[in-house]
């Protein structure tokens, strides 16, 4: 195999893929990058069996063929290479050279024979989407993913195609946030997965390549095709993306998002957020709760830890109901907040013991239970 | 000089009886094991007071006839052997023909019985080992024996019962075992006119084990299966990681019948010594067999024991077939567990572990030990390892900084090992241990507060307990709410967690509850004793629930000095291991020959 390749696109395909490598150290060519070429390009793919990356980039190929490398020492190498025009040439004993200008680097590969191969998709459910979109409802219900891997059904963000809509759903079963959008889904598309979060974490970093980002999935695996037609740097065709699925059945959520609304009251997402941010400074390990109290036209929030001191913040909203207060764990107010665009959003309160529940107008849903002393 | 005589049969009976008989729960079991020999496939226990005053034990097996009946109550009456030689093939629980003599001498004892093709029953009443009167009576075919009474005529055998919560974990205890070794036959235990468990027939041990013990712990296990010559065991056991803080859950079966076995028992633990973190015990439910020959229950008076021929070679054939299937279900030290990729399907469902009977008529052995891995004696709390200082809303304020020692952060080691430079020399600080003193003291003075911040849950976490363990957390509830827990009934030992103290992830919730109830178990949460409960509360908490920040940065790990010095005793981790050790110049040049 050889080929010649501008190195700014060589180093952004490697960078496309670098974050998937394997832990396995029963499997040392899960921490190698597949090269194959063919006509005029090659393919880049790395997998770590759970999740595997494939982009393709343009190449002047001069003989097809493939080899394995190890991706990070490789992709250390190339962003460093001393001139943009960066030849590749692979030897049948898997012996690579690699020059780049005045230098050459001869680095040892391994044959393609034990790579393990992504699996392509047949006949699966499909859905296409606007990759910012995508994005955009990614971000919004995130960081409500639980990081605790004894729960691993919830370490995902749940994806639904149903009734005329997609519904992306995450919790770590204190707080849930909850996007949908409406979306044409004919009769055979309709279903679920659990995308695993370190998928969820890789989709969203891709997902600014290109307009259209194609899904496909069954019950054990998704893929995700992402169009790289705005990309510049070399990237062809779309970047292919594989990932398992969390197995298990999620939660039933519809449940725990509270049907009525009791107070509710618009706030300015920024200064709320700023408020709880500054309040929250004196929070510690020990007392990690900010207490929200609504009274008429006042909220205020409060905070205070035993060995430090306290703070109060106050803001003017538009409010006539009940004096009421509430506490909550500031980052549960906060990762929404933080997440969303709009600069205006719905806080929804009841009582000390109720959730408390962000909104607003495009179908987003933050459900946050409170903290109490008992 | 007395004269040596033989002993009237009634005084025999009652030293038989003192060996044989030593609680309610040995009644319970001779009775038991007479209705399964009979071939019974229903039997339902029924008692009250802790057995004292009653046991009532009803089977639907084989029957006596009037004379079979009469001759079962003189000693040494059986129908099961006649010659010794029988012994080393028996088939079933009972031999000695002493349980029936024994019980009818030392309680009220009432016999009733029919057998299939007569038309009338019979029932004898004795009492306190006197024959009162035999009578027809009306009854299905089968057998019922009420024993009332118990010890009344035996004052000193009497005053050694404990409370009756004690002799009914003991009576609960033996009916589970017996229900585990026959999952064929159905089973109803009654306490206090109150359903204790009722076990429909079941197909596989299994579902015998999600309806004794709970779904959650029957999820828990997988099959086991393993022969050699001679040996064979089979039956579940708990899948890697997954443990208990007692060996409640830990039962083995010798050709089917429960005992308790050193041997058996110690191999089992060995197995899971990589796959459990220390101080936990495994899940066990397993079916040892062998030749009867190989194994001798005629060790102790009581039988609790069985011994076998070779010890050494059932202990490493069940250490090889265990962790052999231990491999398989890929072990790894309960952090294992903690999916570090996010996959791993849901647990195999029940249907997967069809785990087969053991042939029990096939193979049973001789004599009669009785498991005792029923409740455990009461633990001494361990030594409070603080002492009590004043209690007041603020306290040791962070700033001005404690007299945390002037350390210089070197590095890390092994994730867990903090290496400092000080001016006597080196220290390493354990983090685990030192994490576990600084919450130690946190949660003991929120708990002392009374100011206990609790999350509530958006997803309540199900809790399945088994009967016993459902009593003890009931009892206690008012307790956990004070300390952050609200946990709620729902359903005949169900429960779900509706909140939790806002230091403790969800995901180690239910974990932490049941290592809790192992604790009430062992009164080592004294009721009584709030300051000790809350204390040992606090301990389990800091040893358990609370998770070590996987970040161990110099700032980190500067803090975390910072703090260990701003407590009470900084030296030792409430267990009372170290937190840090120290090797001074003197030390170091003795080490390198200087
Ligand atoms: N529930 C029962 N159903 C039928 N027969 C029974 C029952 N209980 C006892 N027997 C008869 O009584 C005999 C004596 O019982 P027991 O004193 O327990 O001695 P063992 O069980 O050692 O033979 C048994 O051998 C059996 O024939
Ligand atoms: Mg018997």
């Amino acid at each position: 195999m050889k080929f010649k390749i501008n190195r700014d696109h060589f180093a952004n395909g490697l960078a496309q893929v670098l974050n998937v490598v394997g832990s396995k150290a029963t499997m040392p060519i899960l921490s190698n990058v597949l090269i194959e070429a063919e006509k005029d390009q090659i393919s880049l793919t790395t997998t770590n069996l759970d999740l595997g990356i494939r982009c393709k980039i343009k190449a002047e190929v001069k003989e097809t063929g493939s080899v394995t490398l190890p991706v990070k020492r490789l992709a250390g190498i190339v962003r460093e290479l001393p001139n943009v025009d960066v030849t590749l040439d692979a030897a049948p004993n898997h012996q690579v050279k690699l020059t780049s200008g005045g230098s050459t680097f001869r680095i040892m590969g391994i044959g393609k024979e034990e790579f393990p191969p992504l699996p392509e998709f047949g006949d699966e459910k499909a859905h296409a989407l606007e990759q910012s979109e995508l994005a955009t409802m990614l971000k919004s219900v995130a960081y409500a993913q639980s990081s605790d891997e004894t729960r691993y059904i919830l370490n995902g963000v749940y994806f639904n195609f149903k009734d005329g809509k997609l519904s992306l759903v995450a919790t770590d079963g204190r707080r849930l946030a909850l996007i949908a959008k409406e979306m044409e889904i004919p009769a055979d598309g309709s279903g679920a997965i659990i995308l695993p979060a370190k998928t969820v974490g890789e989709l969203t970093r891709l997902l600014d390549k290109g307009a259209k980002v194609k899904i496909n999935f069954n019950d054990r695996r998704a893929a995700f095709q992402i169009a790289t037609d705005k990309d510049t740097s070399g990237l062809i065709d779309h970047v292919y993306l594989y990932s398992k699925v969390v197995e298990g059945n999620y939660p039933n959520y519809q449940q725990v998002i509270p049907k009525e609304t009791h107070q509710r009251i618009k706030l300015e997402r920024e200064l709320l957020l700023q408020c709880v941010h500054r309040a929250a400074l004196v929070c510690s390990e020990k007392s990690n709760s900010v207490k929200i109290k609504l009274s008429s036209n006042l909220l205020e929030i409060t905070a205070q830890s035993p060995d430090f001191g306290e703070a109060h913040e106050s803001m003017a909203i538009g409010y006539s109901g009940p004096d009421l207060q509430v506490a909550f764990n500031p980052t549960f107010i906060m990762d929404p907040l933080r997440a969303l665009a709009k600069d205006e959003v719905f806080f929804e309160v009841k009582d000390e013991v109720s959730p408390g529940v962000f909104k607003t107008l495009e179908n987003f849903v933050c459900v946050i239970m409170p903290v109490r002393l008992s | 000089m007395a004269k040596v005589r033989i002993l009237p049969d009634r005084v025999a009976n009652q030293i038989a009886a003192g060996e044989v008989i030593e609680r309610p729960a040995a009644v319970v079991k001779e009775l038991v094991e007479n209705a399964l020999d009979a071939g019974a496939t229903r039997i339902q226990v029924e008692f009250r007071h802790g057995g004292r005053s009653l046991m009532r034990i009803e089977d639907n097996g084989s029957g006596m006839s009037r004379d079979d009946a009469l001759l079962a109550l003189e000693r040494h009456a059986t129908s099961k052997i006649s010659a010794a030689a029988d012994l080393d093939s028996l088939a079933s629980y009972g031999f000695r023909g002493e349980a029936l003599p024994s019980i009818a001498s030392v309680s009220r004892f009432e016999l009733q019985t029919r057998e299939a093709g007569s038309d009338v029953g019979s029932e004898i009443l004795v009492n306190g080992g006197k024959f009162v009167h035999v009578r027809d009576c009306g009854r299905p075919v089968g057998t019922r024996i009420e024993v009332t009474h118990l010890f009344n005529s035996v004052p000193a055998r009497r005053k050694f019962l404990k409370t009756d919560q004690t002799e009914a974990a003991h009576i609960v205890q033996c009916v589970r075992l017996y229900a585990l070794a026959c999952p064929r036959t159905a089973f109803t235990l009654i306490e206090e006119g109150r359903i204790v468990f009722r076990s429909p027939e079941c197909s596989t041990l299994a579902e015998r084990i999600a309806e004794i013990f709970g779904r959650q712990t029957a999820e828990s296990l997988a099959p086991i299966e393993a022969a050699e010559p001679g040996l064979r065991l089979s039956g579940l056991i708990g899948r890697p990681g997954i443990g208990r803080a007692t060996r409640h859950e830990m039962i083995v079966f010798v050709n089917a019948r429960p005992v308790d076995s050193r041997t058996l028992n110690y191999a089992i633990i060995e197995s899971y010594h990589e796959s459990l973190p220390k101080g936990r015990y495994p899940l066990a439910f397993v079916f040892f067999e062998c030749d009867p020959a190989a194994v001798d229950v005629n060790v102790h008076p009581a039988k609790r024991e069985v011994r076998f021929r070779s010890e050494p070679q059932v202990r490493s054939f069940v250490i090889r077939s265990v962790l052999q299937r231990l491999r398989e279900l890929g072990g790894g030290p309960e952090s294992g567990l903690r999916r570090p990729d996010g996959f791993q399907a849901v647990p195999a469902p029940l249907a997967a572990s069809q785990a087969t009977l053991p042939g029990r008529a096939a193979t049973v052995v001789a004599a009669v030990p009785f498991s005792s891995s029923a409740p455990v004696v009461s633990k001494p709390p361990p030594p409070a390892a603080s002492p009590s200082h004043p209690v007041s809303a603020i306290h040791h304020p962070q700033s001005p900084a404690p007299p945390a020692p002037a350390w210089r952060f070197l590095g890390l080691a092994h994730g867990n090992y903090v290496l400092f430079e000080t001016s006597a020399g080196l220290v390493l600080l354990d983090r685990r241990a030192a994490h576990e003193r600084v919450w130690f003291e946190r949660l003991r003075d929120q708990f002392r507060v009374g100011a206990v911040p609790s999350q509530r849950l958006l997803l309540p976490i199900p809790l399945e307990l088994d009967p016993i363990a459902a009593a003890l957390l009931v009892d206690r509830l008012k307790f956990l709410a004070a300390h952050g827990f609200d946990v709620g009934e729902f359903g005949r030992n169900f429960f779900r967690i509706e909140a939790l103290p806002t230091w403790m992830e969800p995901g180690d919730a239910e974990p932490f509850l049941r290592d809790l109830i192992g604790a009430f178990r062992d009164g080592r949460l004294p009721e009584k004793n709030a300051d000790l409960a809350r204390e040992e509360l606090a301990r389990i908490a800091a040893a358990k629930a609370i998770r070590l920040p996987d970040n161990a940065s110099e700032a980190e790990s500067r803090a975390l000095v910072a703090q260990l010095f701003a407590t009470p005793t900084p030296l030792a981790s409430p267990a009372g291991r170290p937190t840090y050790i120290e090797l001074n110049h003197g030390e170091l040049a003795r080490r390198f020959h200087k």
